[in-house]
Order: structure tokens, then sequence, then C-alpha cells
């Protein structure tokens, strides 16, 4: 491997282990807060993609879209939380299990129903078209590093918020003692309801900045979804920090062995988190 | 009595007879009888799994590992044009299977939790992958088998699998085996354990019973009758392809043992004969049959907190 292809696969790496973790810190988020597992995850990545391909197709204009997609995704995850979710906090994981698999029946047949199943494909936005030239005869696309760096912003954004804000404060304390946090007084139902739909946002957020770099298709959520699970238990289920650390070592181990196991490129992520389970049961950081 | 609960002694002889009858009423109907023949064996697939998840407490994500190995290993141990003997090669693949569930549980059961979920289902999507990927094994498309295996057993032969109505009769006297086989481990002094060890590990280890080889045991038993099932679908339709081995196939199967009544065994007779019934249902109802389906799940979850079984019990056991 060359050095110019080493680094572009490492910033392809590095930027789809960014996206990688967008997306896997609402799941872990939910997880470690709540308790429960959203298997209908994936499918709200795969909202925030179609739904800003169709913003993008009305309104033309790629910002207003991404706004309008992550303000809808919003108010989806109040609802789904305060419609369903409520009530299985006092169930087991199966229960979930069982309920959020509906819920990525009825996510697939309404993509199916409202936008068909053609794939579909988002233009990058204008200011953002343009390639940063690498070498005589490479270039990288300004929208990557572009994705990259808002990633990296969320990223920073939501720990900002878990470690210094009150929210944060409170969603900590819940996590390690619900009761205690409920008997000071603390509104913890709106709490659940609050973190449920930033989980829900952080995932439509992650389709609409993947939208124009990754192709929009029936059944993205699903497959997206099993990518993350590996992520979060590698870096311990629950754990924001693990899940950073294991978004990017999977999206460097995927990107990395595409090119030099082909044949082993579909397995090696998987393989990967056995040897990590095998060493560390409880994942990289587990609490 | 080997069923405890009235609910099992009244629904499971109703079920059996029902279903011992219903060719009678369908004769003739090929695409009914063999519909019924997938759920038949689908049931034995879903029970095997309601073994695992609702009496021992594994939950794997991963079950569909030995559902696509007891159709692909028929498919490298058979010749392609010969008519082998069934029963033997039941052992053949049934013996394998055990022996792979033997491995791949060693690994397995080190982690537990949801961890336990994760590894069965990064372990059965390397096997997705590996036939999918595969240039000996047809790939994405997989292999057909040409030649059904022959059902003589000393001399007599009571299936012939090129009937539709032997292969249903062949199902269905399998999942009745398969039901009484589990109700006899349960029962057992084994099974006791076994219980004991899902309600607190600690506790039966203290006791001086080494718990994980119970756990192992009873993996290796879930697995092998998976792949039990899978052997009998693939031969039900002539091929084996990487849809076997898809995590879907894992996850409604679960559904279909959670929607039965986690744990209760003939519930996953009742959740897959239930799921698919539905999903028949919807089919000729609408193109978009996933949202009442979906629907028709979120709805089960809110309602039915016990599955079906757990109703059907709470109308028919006498209140203490």
């Amino acid at each position: 491997m060359s050095t110019e292809l080493f680094f572009v696969q490492l910033i392809n790496g590095l930027q789809y282990g960014l996206l990688l973790f967008l997306i896997a810190s609402g799941l872990t988020l939910v997880f470690g807060v709540m308790g429960i597992l959203n298997l209908a995850h994936g499918s709200m990545y795969m909202v925030g993609a179609y739904l800003v391909w169709y913003f993008v197709t009305v309104t033309g204009s790629f910002s207003l879209a991404a706004l309008l997609s992550a303000a809808i995704a919003l108010a989806l995850g109040i609802l789904i939380e305060r419609v369903l979710i409520q009530r299985l906090y006092h169930r087991n994981h199966l229960d979930q299990v069982l309920l959020t698999i509906g819920m990525i029946f009825v996510f697939n047949a309404l993509q199916s129903i409202l936008w068909g199943n053609d794939p579909y494909g988002v233009a990058v936005p204008a200011a953002l078209d343009a390639s940063i030239p690498f070498t005589e005869n490479s270039s990288y696309p300004v929208y990557r590093i572009f994705a990259a760096v808002l990633c990296i912003a969320i990223a920073a954004a939501l720990y900002f918020m878990v470690s210094r804000t009150r929210l944060g404060m409170l969603i900590r304390a819940g996590e390690s003692n619900r009761e205690m946090v409920e008997a000071l007084g603390v509104n913890i139902k709106s709490l659940y309801t609050i973190v449920f739909a930033i989980g829900v946002m952080l995932a439509a957020v992650s389709g609409i900045i993947a939208a124009p770099i990754r192709s929009i298709v029936p059944g993205m959520g699903e497959s997206v979804l099993i990518t993350c699970f590996v992520v979060v238990v590698v870096g311990g289920m629950g754990s924001i920090r693990g899940a950073f650390v294991g978004a990017l070592l999977v999206g460097l181990i995927s990107t990395f062995a595409a090119v030099l196991m082909p044949g082993l490129s579909n397995m090696i992520i998987y393989i990967f988190m056995i040897l990590v389970l095998l060493v560390k049961p409880q994942g990289l950081f587990s609490h | 009595m080997i069923f405890e609960k009235r609910t099992e002694r009244i629904v499971i002889p109703v079920f059996f007879i029902l279903a011992l009858l219903l060719p009678l009423f369908l004769e003739g109907n090929a695409f009914f009888v063999g519909k019924l023949t997938t759920i038949v064996i689908l049931s034995i697939f879903v029970m095997s799994l309601d073994f695992l998840v609702g009496r021992v407490g594994l939950i794997t994500l991963g079950h569909a590992l030995f559902y696509g190995l007891g159709g692909y290993l028929f498919v490298i141990l058979a010749p392609e044009y010969e008519a082998v003997n069934f029963w033997l090669y039941t052992v053949y693949i049934c013996g394998l299977s055990a022996l792979i569930a033997l491995v791949v549980g060693t690994v397995v059961l080190r982690t537990s939790g949801i961890y336990f979920i994760m590894i069965t289902l990064a372990i059965s999507q390397m096997a997705y992958y590996y036939f999918f990927d595969s240039l000996d094994y047809g790939g994405d498309d997989g292999v057909f088998i040409f030649m059904k295996p022959d059902t003589h057993l000393f001399g007599l032969n009571f299936f012939n699998l090129d009937n539709g109505v032997h292969f249903y009769y062949l199902a269905l006297l399998s999942l009745l085996n398969t039901l009484l086989f589990f109700k006899l481990i349960l029962r057992s002094r084994f099974g006791r354990i076994v219980e004991a060890t899902k309600h607190n590990a600690q506790r039966t280890e203290a006791l001086g019973y080494n718990t994980f080889v119970y756990r192992l045991i009873c993996y290796v038993i879930g697995s092998t009758l998976g792949a039990y099932a899978g052997f009998l679908f693939a031969l039900q339709y002539g091929f084996v392809n990487p849809s076997f081995l898809t995590w879907e196939m894992s996850g409604t199967a679960l559904v279909m043992s959670i929607l039965g009544g986690l744990g209760s065994l003939y519930g996953a007779i009742l959740g897959t004969f239930t799921y698919e019934g539905l999903q028949f249902l919807f089919e000729h109802l609408t193109q978009d049959w996933l949202l009442l389906m979906g629907g028709a799940i979120i709805l089960m979850v809110l309602v039915l907190r016990h599955g079906i079984a757990g109703y059907l019990e709470k109308l028919l056991e006498k209140k203490q």
C-alpha cells in the first residue's frame, strides 16, 4: 500500500468511524440511561436520510432540508417515547426487542409506501462540492471532511452536555440511581422523554449527514444497526466514551480490510468483536 | 404427568389432533399442505430457541446459524446425484451440528447478558458472510438439492419425501418428538438444575454444580434441534441459501417465541402459527402487509404480557 493510499484510507476510516459514533452514541445513551434496547434505532437513521432527500427535492436547499428533518426527528422521538416506550420501562429486554422489531416493520412499510423502493441519492450541497488536491493525481472531497468535522462538533457538544450541564448531571444521576433522582423531585418521566428524543435525533442527524455520501436504499437502517451494535458492544454498552473508541476502531478496521483483505472484509468486524469480547467480556470501557 | 399445566393438557392434544386431521380437509391442495409443513418445521426451530431463551436463559440472536448449518451440512456431506438414507443423514447432521455447537458454545458462553446476544449474532453473521461469499456453495444464490433422501428404515418405509402429505406427517411427528423431548429433559434432575441455574447461578454454583457445563449441554441440545429443523426445511424446498443464516431469521424466530409466550414450549407452536397466519392474511389484504404486521406485533406486546400461552393460562388455569 502506497503512502498516498494509506492516508486516503486513514481519512476514510476516520470519517466512517465518526459517522458510526454519531449513530451509536444515541443507541448507547438510551440503553445506558433508560435501559432500553432500541432495535429501531437504525430505522431512525433511515428516516433522517429519506427525510432530507425528500425535503431537498421539495425545497432545493440542503441546509433547510437538514433543519426540517432534524426537527421532525425530534418530534418523532418525543411521540414514540410518550406513546410506546414509556409503557416498557418495567418490562424485560425481550419485550423491548419485540416492540422495537414491530417498529422496524412499521418504519420500513412507511418508507415503502411514502417513497417507494427505488434507491435515491442526495447531491452534495453546492458550497461544499469541491475537492482538496492531495497529490498530483488525487484529491479528497470537501464534503467528507465537512462531515467528519461536523461529527466531531456534535460529539463535543454531546460530551459537554453530559459532563457540564444540569441536564447532563441529571442524566448521569438517573443512570446510577433512578429512584434517588426521582426522590429529589426531578421529573424523571420528562427526563427520559428528552433522552430518548435526543437519541432519535442523533440517529436521524447521522442519516442526514450521510445522505450525500451514501445511497439511500430500503434496508439501510438494519445494516447500520448491526454495525452500531458491534460498536457499542466493543466499547462497552452504555458508555459514550467506549462508543467513540469502538466506532473509530470499527471504522478503520473495516475500511482497511476492504483494501487489504477483500475476502474477509464483510466478516472482519465480527471477528474483531469476538476477539475483544474474549479478552474483555464486558467491552473495552464497561462501567 | 408430563404436562403439568391444565392449559397444556388441553391445548397440546387439540393442536395435534387438528394437525393430524388437517390434510384430510386440504386433500389435493398441495400449496396449503406445503405451507403447513413449513410452519410445522419452523415451529421446531422456534421451540428449540424458546427452550434456550425461555428455559435456560440464553438469549441468542444467532440461532439461525444452526438453521443454516442443518441445510448446508447436508449439501456438503451428501453426494449430489444419489438418494442417501434420511435417517443416517439425520444422525450425521445432528451429530456434526452438536459438535459445532459444543465449540461455539464454549466460546460464546464466556459472556453473558447483552454481550451474549451480540457474540451469538456475530458468529452467525460470520457464517452468513462465509456462505454468501463462497464459490463452492453457490454464494448468494445457494445450492439446489436434486435428490431427496430415501426414508427406508429396517426395510420399512413410512414416509416418502416426494409426497407432500408424507413430508407433512414427518414434520409433525418431529415437532411432537421435540416437544416431548424438551419436556422430559426439563422434568428430569438435569432440568431442575438448569432451572436453578437460570434463577440463581451463583447459588447453584455454590451447591457444587458447574453451571457452565449445564448451560453448554443445553446450548448443544437446542442448537442441534435448530439444525434438524433447518435440515428438514432444506429438504422440503430442495435448496439452501444464505437467507437461512440471516439475523432476520433469528430475530423472527425470537419474535414468534415471545409472541407465543416465552419458555412455555407449546407457546412456540402457537406463536409460529399466529405469526405465519397473520402474515399470510395481511399479504393477501395489502401489498403493504409489513405495516399491519408491525402494528399487530406492537399491539400484542402492549396487550399480552406473557404471550399467547400466558393469556390462555390466565383463562384456563384453576384459581389457586
